[in-house]
């Protein structure tokens, strides 16, 4: 028996779209971290900054590429890219819309590590990004109809 | 929305607490390996204890509604993904439990340091390196993972 929804050839697939999810996870709450506590310890801001942004760049973007490819060959094996239910839009909107939130993260943590600007701008992006990545796993796991 | 749709969503955000957590100790502890200064290894480790928040919670949530879960959709306790499932659990937990004590031990020696003038020390690089240690902190990421692999596949069931 594989996870539901899921038949027993693509449990590779899945997994692989579920570690990429959690990571991804993982890496923008790492960074949302470090950077509210870039913009409390300034004793140590630069420091927190620069691994902050290194982390987006080594952690959050491969994350989110194992997360998209898992999703795509678990939705192609599965035919839900013929006839999508309104769970899987709503994580392809999160995920989807999901580069374009982590471009701007990526460029808001350059001028964050670089200039010493914009952080504010880095934690906020990352909190929220994290609320929608929530909204996502809640529409994954419980499938709503 | 079922009984079992709201199980299972309680019990993936329990895997992603526990992942994402595991994810935020993991990655401040290898930066903090490559920092000398002690004031710097300190608050590196200090901010590890929201990540082990994050890891309590889904610790919690991912044994609760997970078993929970094998009641409800009728699957065996007995089963075999079931029982390794629980057994990785717990050594994870017994590994980060370690693993834990002895980085907070390795933050008290670096804030101290760092209050004593903040220059690189060979004992808190040697604690900080300390084979044991690492060796605990890295099997118990390993069975996280193992657990997440018995999840997906469910051998036995």
């Amino acid at each position: 028996m594989i996870a539901s929804l899921c038949h027993a050839y693509c449990g590779g697939r899945l997994f692989l779209h579920v570690l990429g999810a959690t990571l991804l996870f993982g890496g923008v709450l790492t960074v949302v971290i470090l950077s509210i506590a870039g913009l409390r310890l300034t004793q140590h801001t630069e420091l927190l900054r620069r691994l902050a942004f290194g982390l987006t760049l080594l952690v959050v973007w491969p994350a989110w590429i194992v997360m998209r490819v898992g999703a795509q060959l678990v939705l192609t094996s599965e035919g839900l890219d013929k006839h999508s239910p309104s769970w899987v839009g709503v994580g392809f909107a999160v995920s989807d819309a999901g580069i374009v939130v982590l471009l701007l993260l990526t460029l808001f943590g350059w001028l964050a590590a670089r200039r010493g600007c914009a952080l504010n701008a880095f934690a906020g992006l990352g909190s929220l990004y994290l609320v929608a990545l929530g909204v996502a796993w809640f529409f994954m796991s419980a499938k709503p109809t | 929305m079922s009984k079992y749709d709201w199980l299972l969503f309680f019990h993936v955000t329990g895997a992603f607490l526990l992942i994402g957590g595991t994810v935020v100790a993991a990655s401040l502890s290898l930066a903090a390996l490559r920092r000398e200064r002690p004031s710097e290894v300190a608050v590196l480790l200090g901010l590890v204890r929201f990540g082990v928040r994050a890891i309590y919670a889904g610790v919690f949530l991912t044994l609760v509604f997970g078993l929970w879960l094998v009641h409800d959709a009728g699957y065996s306790y007995g089963s075999f993904w079931v029982i390794a499932a629980l057994v990785l659990w717990v050594y994870a937990n017994a590994a980060g439990g370690i693993g834990g004590r002895r980085e907070e031990e390795t933050r008290k020696l670096a804030e101290r340091l760092a209050a004593e003038g903040d220059a690189p020390s060979a004992e808190l690089r040697a604690r900080q390196r300390d084979p044991f240690t690492l060796g605990v902190e890295y099997s118990g990421g390993v069975a996280i993972l193992l657990i997440l692999v018995l999840m997906i596949w469910k051998p036995g069931a």
